[in-house]
């Protein structure tokens, strides 16, 4: 199983301290100069609305849809999470189309093309699909859950799911023991 | 590198961080084990350190000390000796024909900190002498 | 606040009155967010549905300005349905029969009409407050910025005497200050009737105490108020005004009015950090050094004093506050001088009993003491009046009642919505340093947002994100329309560190009368649609643009 990055709208309390941390971890040495208006892309977007806030984030799927709908296989599973290859993503946004949660987001710039000389260079667009990868070049882990002020982000783990689920069969078992068929 | 510990210049939680330096720049703030924050900043506590990098954004930093020779004029940039003698002639001049009662002054709830208001009110009540000395609580 | 923030986690019940943690405080909405976890009950009084309302046990939605009403009407359920604790006002109060008399006008349903909650809801909130063993009431701007304000704290104040929430750990009330040092800016007598420790002017021992330490004659007489200015200068009585380390033409209500103030006096001295709307005003400038190029100590809502220490050099030619007041008072004729601020802080210490026992060493690196900390070998205090001894002559727990009155500028056919003003999570005060912080203004920028319940943006032919008129008779500004259904019909909502979308352009002066804060949480407001949008985003990104290149060009050019 795929670990994944989840938010309890309970604790969530919309400061959106986690979409800046997500834009500083990816950005170049993970510092903070260079973050702007025009390049803020972070991967989990804080939703708030009259009911719930919370943040929405990839769920990192085990069968991926995103993954399976890519024409150009840029999506993978692999080193736990469900990658993207940026060299290969051509900027199609099926993945988009296919995400359930809306986390995938597909952002395009015009980079500089070097085709030797210098002479031959020339703007071309560039596709990005951005999604959240763990901050797997991170050593301290995601930075989002780091920072959360009330800890409403964690990271779910396979033990973290399996001790959860124990906890709620016996407390399922506690009020069975309440309500006897006779 | 080196940290240096500082509260947090926004709010009155008064959170505990630690800024990281490098060569006389900031580079990153991380939170400390302080007695209201337990290791916890939000969002201003992490990023709201650039501006000490004269990041000059929405405005810039004062460099310098100025005045304005006549309400038409420029402010012009002076040494702080002819700034010092430029208010203390002012307010001196303001003080003796309307009393110092005429003199307003403020405080900073904002970072100068404790020493520094301590030092205003005494200055306002001692040198100008008057008790008009208010800061922007209400706001 | 009379107990310390940690001990919110401790209580049993948190009434939150007219507070937004999430947005001022985050890592005080930490500390709620743990207290409900522990079991608190939560009750939340806030016309929006804040963060706090959504994860609260009940929230009750009362109309913009009805605080009173609502307090005296939680008093009347817990005194009418013998739910107060009758030891405690007996042995520790003073004036219960007469806040008594005035609670019992206010029913819950006598106040169904002016508050726009059911009697019922009322009465289930002042049970469940007056039930816990520890509850502590939570206030934030919602409470202190109207002209009604000082009768409502006392009116909280009297639930907690009502119910004996006094004098131990996680019970109390807890007005939560905004900016980082406004405690420490009271603590230091930065107040026209109290020297630093919060000791009277007008106390002849004590101003005789003053006098030998600072070698002059003082005045016994309290100053004015900066929110008076403005009427002093118009009397012809204020001439010069030194503002230190704030911006009032951004932050003061009815910003026309204080620019008119300035203009009218004959000397204004700015010593900040920051080329500001207020240092354009100036005939002199000091420029200063920042927090995190000088040291001192802080203090935090709490009443803890933390010291903070120098991370970098400046870069400019810049001095320590106190060194150019210093300077200042030298070449005025009374020698002032310090070399560092330890030096300041044990003459401020000497001269103030509630903090004589908090030496530097005692506030190193992580450490916080809160006062009162009379002696040395004394840890400080993590809440006040225990053994339910207050810090009045009596001793006692004073109850003081007030009859509810309503804000003064009403909407009408002509401005029909109410205007309240909040807090950005992502900026503060009036974003001089946020502002410059790039992480931070890329969160949120000009021209900012007016809040707007959909119904009545809808009814204005406003789409969500549009950008809008919003106008007072004091002003006019442009601003974004915000679809929110978090808020109630009838009234807008804006955040005030704006330059372009400046709400204090359109909020009105009209004070409160013991703490001379303004009304800023109501006055009334039109909205009107714009129809040419390409326009307005260009008029927007026009003015914001010639403003910042103002600002740079006083420094640039001088």
């Amino acid at each position: 199983m795929n670990r994944f990055v989840f938010a309890d709208p309970n604790m969530c309390i919309g400061c959106r301290t986690c979409e800046i941390a997500c834009v500083v971890s990816h950005q170049v040495d993970g510092k903070l100069d260079g973050v702007s208006p025009e390049a803020f892309a972070p991967r989990l977007t804080l939703v708030k609305n009259v009911h719930v806030t919370t943040p929405v984030m990839c769920r990192q799927c085990d069968d991926a849809p995103c993954a399976q709908v890519c024409p150009n296989n840029a999506i993978v599973l692999e080193d736990g999470y469900v990658k993207v290859i940026q060299s290969r993503c051509i900027g199609c946004k099926t993945c988009v189309i296919a995400c359930p949660y809306g986390a995938m987001n597909v952002v395009t710039t015009m980079v500089e093309e070097s085709k030797g000389g210098s002479l031959f260079n020339r703007m071309a667009p560039k596709s990005q699909a951005l999604k959240c990868d763990l901050c797997a070049h991170r050593e301290a882990g995601p930075a989002c859950v780091e920072v959360c002020p009330t800890s409403a982000i964690q990271l779910i783990k396979p033990e973290t799911l399996s001790e959860t689920s124990k906890q709620k069969r016996e407390a399922a078992a506690l009020n069975a023991a309440v309500a006897s068929f006779r | 590198m080196k940290k240096s510990i500082v509260v947090c210049p926004y709010c009155g939680t008064g959170c505990k961080l630690k800024l990281v330096v490098e060569n006389n720049k900031v580079i990153a703030a991380e939170p400390a084990m302080g007695r209201t924050n337990e290791g916890q900043l939000c969002l201003k506590g992490y990023y709201g350190w650039d501006f000490l990098n004269d990041t000059n954004l929405l405005t810039p930093r004062l460099k310098q000390p100025m005045i304005r020779r006549t309400r038409e004029s420029a402010l012009e940039a002076v040494s702080w000796d002819e700034a010092i003698q430029f208010a203390s002639d002012k307010l001196m001049a303001i003080k003796k024909q309307y009393g110092p009662d005429a003199i307003m002054t403020t405080g900073s709830a904002r970072g100068p900190g404790n020493e520094a208001n301590y030092v205003m009110q005494k200055f306002a009540r001692a040198v100008i002498g008057t008790n008009n000395v208010d800061h922007c609580a209400r706001v | 606040m009379s107990n310390a923030i940690t001990e919110i986690q401790q209580a049993k019940c948190l009434l939150i009155f007219g507070y937004n943690a999430a947005d001022s405080h985050p890592v005080v909405a930490r500390h709620i967010l743990k207290a409900r976890a522990n079991g608190a009950k939560i009750i939340v009084c806030d016309p929006r549905k804040i963060e706090s309302a959504r994860i609260a046990d009940q929230w009750l939605p009362l109309n913009n300005g009805s605080n009173m009403a609502l307090v005296n009407a939680i008093a009347n359920v817990i005194i009418e349905e013998d739910l107060y604790d009758k030891a405690f006002v007996q042995n520790n109060t003073e004036g219960f029969d007469a806040f008594r008399e005035i609670a019992s006008h206010y029913t819950p349903e006598s106040v169904e009409q002016v508050t726009g909650l059911k009697a019922a809801d009322i009465r289930l909130a002042a049970r469940t407050y007056a039930a816990a063993s520890e509850a502590m009431i939570l206030w934030g701007m919602g409470v202190t910025q109207y002209g009604q304000a000082v009768d409502v704290v006392r009116g909280l104040a009297g639930l907690a005497l009502l119910t004996g929430n006094f004098g131990r750990p996680g019970v109390g009330c807890g007005p939560v200050r905004g900016q980082n040092n406004v405690q420490g800016t009271c603590d230091m007598g930065m107040l026209p009737h109290q020297f630093p420790g919060y000791q009277s002017v007008a106390d002849d021992v004590i101003r005789d105490k003053f006098e030998k330490a600072w070698g002059v004659t003082l005045s016994g007489t309290p100053g004015y108020r900066l929110t008076e200015v403005g009427h002093k200068a118009d009397e012809g009585i204020c001439k010069a005004f030194y503002i230190f380390g704030e911006d009032p033409a951004q932050t003061e209500a009815d910003l026309a009015a204080m620019r008119a103030t300035m203009r009218k006096m004959e000397l204004v001295i700015v010593q900040d950090i920051f080329m500001t709307q207020t240092a354009e005003f100036a005939d002199v400038i000091f420029p200063a050094t920042s927090w995190g190029e000088h040291e001192g100590v802080y203090s935090s809502a709490d009443r803890g004093f933390q010291r903070f220490y120098k991370a970098v050099n400046p870069s400019g030619d810049v001095k320590p506050d106190w060194e150019i007041f210093s300077l200042l008072a030298t070449r005025m004729g009374y020698p002032m001088s310090y070399s560092n601020t330890e030096e300041i802080w044990d003459e401020l210490r000497a001269l103030a009993p509630l903090y004589a026992g908090v030496t530097y060493e005692k506030m190193a690196d992580l450490k916080s003491v809160q006062w009162p900390c009379p002696t040395e070998d004394h840890p400080g205090t993590s809440y006040l009046f225990e053994g339910n001894k207050f810090s009045t002559p009596s001793g006692k727990g004073i109850f003081i009642g007030a009859e509810w009155r309503p804000p003064l500028e009403q909407p009408d056919s002509d401005y029909p919505l109410v205007l309240s003003t909040v807090r950005e999570v992502g900026h503060y005060s009036c974003r001089s340093m946020t502002g410059n912080c790039s992480a931070l203004q890329t969160l949120a920028d000009e021209p900012g947002y007016v809040q707007m319940h959909p119904d009545d943006a809808k009814a204005l032919g406003i789409d969500d994100q549009q950008l809008v008129w919003v106008s007072s008779r004091r002003g006019k500004v442009i601003s974004r329309a915000n679809y929110n259904d978090r808020v109630n019909k009838g009234v807008v909502y804006m955040t005030y560190q704006w330059w372009i979308g400046a709400c204090n352009e359109l909020t009105i002066e009209h004070v409160d009368p013991i703490s001379s804060t303004p009304e800023f949480k109501y006055c009334a407001v039109k909205v009107e649609h714009i129809d040419d949008q390409a326009w307005a985003e260009n008029y927007v990104q026009t003015e914001y643009s010639s403003l910042k290149a103002r600002l740079k060009s006083h420094v640039a050019n001088a």
